[in-house]
């Protein structure tokens, strides 16, 4: 039976490589909530490897052609095409966009993934989805175990609302959508100054220096704000500051002990999707006392 | 046969480039009444002048074709030539080669045809134009300006000072405008309440300045030399015959905690208040949305407190008609605020910046006020969440200006002077503090400000760092600036006490509506647009109608004098003579014809139709015919092209030499 029919809300579904290596987690708590609200999700056949971060420094072209191939083959399946993380979000918004606006480099795409590009296809962060698609309210009526007395730093990152032309998912330098989700299911979105800061990102293996200082200065910022924990919505960030952290940790001599999560796995445990379909055991620092402490395990 | 004489100008090279002058004049020589046709180099130079006259003279000729550029910028100077040839100056007329012509084509051989064509369907034009005479209008020696800042006060003063009547309508309570908020003015940090005020003062006591204060524009009609204004006389609540100013009901009103606007919200003010001690005239308002009075009917104290009895709760809004013959606009600028895009603004604010959610982020204008002697901190600079002394403050220039991807791409031609300023203000209140400066580029033209931005740098130790500001945020009890320093190529974090912005000058809100009641134009920012960008900087395409000071664009106090005190010239230039010469190119009733459907009074945006009577020698009713009031007809041709019997038309435009240049073709 196709999705479309079983559920009033559907979407094509690109996980992205980080979903289905690192941020394992990621992919199988967003399948968690998806089916827990009853949304439906298709993942896309064949997909491959947007690019993320490197192809767009390297060339332009090829960079553009990764994405048109995989909007291509999202094509094929129904509903709009939902996107969990930041950087895959960014690459397909941009290919769009640039392709829509620039009619030369659409006719050389076409020609490189010898087929159309459906730029009418709309793609969407999973945080949309939630907020605008499902709606706050719906899901504020679907929590089951709120989130009471959890402080959380909402962490965007770079990537989710930047450049301002490209994402359309919020104002780009003040954005509401997270902590709106979040106040929905019932957590307390703390006021912090790094929302919007970047990680370091890519920077991961070349210069981890570079993501010592950036990501501390997250890490401190949430953490001098009062923030039980920082959520994100891209495998990027997660890796720096909950991989790395310990690192961080080490090399400032600050001990944060910030379980970070992403948003799929705290808007799941207040919806009552169990613990062991949100992938909580795969995140390094563990969340187990401080969502034992708030009665949420 | 006509005699017609056709004279083509090279214009320099502006024409002759792409249009081959020499065969444009062969072929059009040959056309049927034309007795001679010419090419020059300079047209309107003076032997090309000459050049036209001597033909005139020798060749008999009863009508000139000038093809040279648009009629806009030359068409006075050839009518004054033939006229001084001794022709009706409306049997000249021009032959757009140039703006319709040179310059839009590149192919020499097309735009040669094209002229051909153009000079070909303009004679055809003058063989049927008549004789006009000039048509002239009383003039109203009376002048109104709107807006008391220093370039109102300024063109209100040298009109008064010439010897005519002035109308000065301000807004707000109080003339004065930005200027009497200032501290000190650059470049000579004189300071503004000391220059300013004996102006107020002369305005206030000047014989001939009519002065409403806490007034507006309600609607203006007529043309200039003849304008009707309604001026909307708010209720001001005291009775300004009446009252002396003693400022017993401002002591005593019982609602003291209203933020005070004029101080930049630092302050507070009661409910009957004038803006500030200085202020002219010095007669209190009642800020009516904020009294108890008329919110709850439970108040009176000021009433009881007056000894002349001047409250007047009843006070209904006036409106008076005021005739003028000239107006000047000088209705002054509003700032860029950099917190979230309102509906119906273009501006996107400054998320990064915190839009405006942090309370130590302040404007430059708010700035001025901490700095004022007469300001709510009597001077002493203090921040304005915990009232400390700032020892490090950030000033960031170009917030709004010079950024395309917030809605503004003009420089604000100010900013970079007055932060200058603040930093040497900054420096002599607080000797131990340290200001930095961010900035794109150092604009300083303009005599002895180079100089003045020097000191800033060279003496009083700003630091000046070159590059943008990425984003502000509180920590702690500090305002944390990031930023980058181009030069150096580094990231560069400043922890500061108190962040001062230069936001953008920008349009009045309102402006546009303003300049619709006033039928002037503006550009897409709002700002009021002059005639011609360099060659009439003051006036408005609407004649009759002025501009000064930082409503036409961004501009510092010196060039806002110039501008307020070249507009008074022109008015007093305007009232120089008794009656007002007006082109007769006007539209013309054939009462024989005219059914008196009045069509045309319906389309007319002049609304210079009127229905007039013809009555026959014993005064009974014949019939209604429409009637064009030469003074106020814009010279549209809107009722010719209206009219179902074809009985109004237009001098120099008839269907007749309309049909004919079409034939030409
Ligand atoms: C922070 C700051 C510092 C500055 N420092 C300096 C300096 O040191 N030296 C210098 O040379 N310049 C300085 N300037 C520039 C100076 O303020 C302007 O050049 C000057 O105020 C322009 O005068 P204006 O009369 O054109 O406009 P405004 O001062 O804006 O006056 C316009 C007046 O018109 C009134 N008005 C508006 N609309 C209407 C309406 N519809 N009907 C009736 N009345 C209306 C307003 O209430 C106001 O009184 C500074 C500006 C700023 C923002």
């Amino acid at each position: 039976m196709s999705p479309n029919r079983k559920f009033a809300l559907s979407y094509s579904y690109y996980p992205g490589c980080s979903l289905h290596a690192s941020a394992k987690e990621y992919d199988v708590s967003t399948k968690g909530v998806f089916n827990a609200l009853r949304i439906g999700l298709k993942e896309v056949p064949d997909w491959f490897c947007c690019g993320a971060t490197p192809a767009h420094n390297v060339d332009e072209l090829l960079s553009l052609a990764l994405c048109a191939k995989n909007l291509s083959l999202a094509g094929k399946v129904e509903g709009d095409l939902a996107v969990a993380c930041a950087a895959c979000f960014s690459r397909l918004k941009t290919t769009q966009h640039r392709l829509k606006e620039n009619d030369i480099k659409r006719k050389q795409v076409e020609t490189a993934i010898d087929g159309p590009v459906p730029l009418g296809k709309k793609v969407k962060h999973l945080l949309e989805i939630l907020a605008k698609d499902f709606g706050l309210d719906k899901l504020e009526g679907a929590v089951q175990k709120p989130l009471t007395g959890l402080k959380i730093a909402c962490y965007y990152g770079c990537l989710l609302t930047r450049p301002p032309e490209v994402p359309e998912l919020d104002d780009c330098e003040a954005p509401t959508i997270m902590e709106n989700v979040i106040k929905a299911v019932g957590g307390e979105p703390v006021a912090w100054s790094h929302r919007l800061e970047c990680c370091g990102a890519n920077f991961t293996l070349s210069r981890p220096g570079v993501i010592l200082k950036l990501s501390n200065e997250i890490l401190a910022s949430a953490k001098d704000a009062g923030a039980d924990c920082i959520m994100v919505a891209c495998p990027l960030c997660h890796g720096n500051l909950d991989i790395r952290q310990e690192e961080i940790e080490q090399a400032t001599g600050r001990r944060y002990g910030m379980p970070v999560f992403y948003i799929t796995q705290l808007v799941g445990l207040a919806c009552g999707v169990s613990p062991l379909r949100l992938g909580l055991e795969s995140m390094i620092v563990s969340p187990a006392a401080l969502l034992r402490e708030k009665n949420l395990l | 046969m006509s005699r017609i004489g056709v004279f083509i100008c090279h214009c320099g090279e502006n024409i002759s480039r792409t249009v081959d002058v020499e065969r444009v004049a062969q072929v059009t020589a040959r056309l049927p009444g034309v007795a001679i046709a010419l090419d020059y180099k300079y047209m309107c130079s003076d032997p090309g002048q000459n050049l036209l006259k001597k033909a005139v003279a020798e060749h008999k000729l009863d009508g000139v074709v000038v093809a040279a550029c648009s009629p806009r910028m030359h068409e006075k100077t050839f009518r004054n030539a033939a006229r001084a040839a001794g022709l009706n100056p409306f049997l000249c007329e021009m032959a757009n080669i140039r703006e319709h012509c040179s310059w839009v084509h590149e192919d020499r051989e097309e735009a040669t045809a094209k002229a051909i064509d153009i000079v070909k369907f303009t004679v055809s034009r003058v063989k049927k134009d008549r004789a006009l005479a000039p048509i002239t209008v009383p003039i109203t020696k009376r002048a109104l300006v709107i807006g008391g800042g220093i370039a109102g006060i300024q063109a209100a003063l040298d009109i008064a000072d010439a010897g005519h009547q002035v109308v000065l309508v301000e807004r707000e309570p109080s003339i004065g405008g930005h200027m009497a908020q200032l501290s000190e003015t650059f470049p000579t940090l004189d300071c503004s309440q000391c220059i300013m005020t004996p102006k107020m003062v002369d305005v206030a006591n000047h014989p001939n300045i009519k002065l409403y204060t806490w007034s507006e524009i309600e609607e203006v009609s007529g043309y200039i030399g003849n304008f009707q204004v309604t001026v909307r006389r708010k209720a001001r609540s005291v009775d300004e015959d009446k009252c002396t100013g003693c400022g017993v009901c401002m002591a005593k009103c019982p609602q003291k905690k209203i933020d005070n606007a004029f101080d930049r919200n630092l302050g507070t003010r009661p409910a009957i208040y004038v803006p500030f001690p200085q202020a002219v005239p010095n007669t209190p308002v009642i800020d009516r949305d904020n009294c108890t009075r008329f919110k709850t009917g439970k108040c009176g104290v000021c009433e009881k407190v007056c000894g002349p009895g001047a409250i007047d709760y009843g006070q209904q809004d006036q409106l008076i008609v005021e005739p003028v013959g000239a107006i000047v606009v000088a209705s002054g600028f509003d700032l860029y605020n950099i917190g979230p895009k309102p509906a119906d603004s273009p501006y996107e604010g400054y998320g990064e910046f915190g839009y405006g959610a942090i309370p130590d982020v302040i404007d430059g204008l708010t700035f001025e006020r901490l700095a004022s002697a007469s300001g709510p901190t009597g001077g002493k600079i203090l921040r304005p969440s915990d009232g400390k002394e700032p020892k490090q403050v950030v000033f960031i220039q170009c917030v709004g200006s010079r950024a395309r991807e917030k809605g503004i791409s003009y420089c604000s031609k100010i900013c970079c002077m007055y932060t200058a300023k603040h930093t040497m203000l900054y420096k002599h209140k607080i000797h131990d503090g340290q200001a930095y400066v961010f900035f794109m580029d150092a604009r300083t033209p303009g005599k002895n400000y180079d100089e003045f931005w020097r000191r800033a740098v060279e003496e009083e130790e700003a630091v000046y760092i070159r590059g943008m500001v990425s984003r502000l945020y509180q920590k702690g009890d500090k305002v944390v600036v990031m930023g980058s320093d181009v030069l150096v190529g580094v990231q560069v974090e400043i922890e500061a006490d108190l962040v001062v912005l230069a936001t953008a000058v920008q349009a009045r809100t309102g402006a546009d509506l303003l300049a619709q009641k006033l039928g002037i134009s503006y550009d897409r920012y709002n700002f009021y647009s002059e005639a011609h960008a360099k060659l009439k900087p003051v006036e408005c395409a609407t004649a009759g109608i002025y501009l000064a000071g930082a409503c036409q664009g961004p501009k510092d106090i010196p060039d806002t004098v110039s501008q307020a005190s070249a507009a008074a010239a022109k008015v007093m230039t305007l009232f120089a003579k008794d009656q007002l010469e007006r082109e007769p190119i006007v539209a013309r009733v054939n009462e024989r014809n005219c059914a008196g459907c009045l069509a045309c009074k319906k389309v007319c945006p002049y609304g210079a139709v009127e229905e007039k009577e013809i009555r026959d020698r014993n005064g009974n009713l014949i019939k209604t015919v429409a009637y064009v009031n030469p003074g106020v007809c814009g010279g549209c041709g809107t009722c010719q092209a209206t009219c179902p019997s074809k009985s109004v038309e237009l001098d120099g435009y008839t269907d007749e030499q309309i049909m004919a240049m079409i034939e030409a073709l």
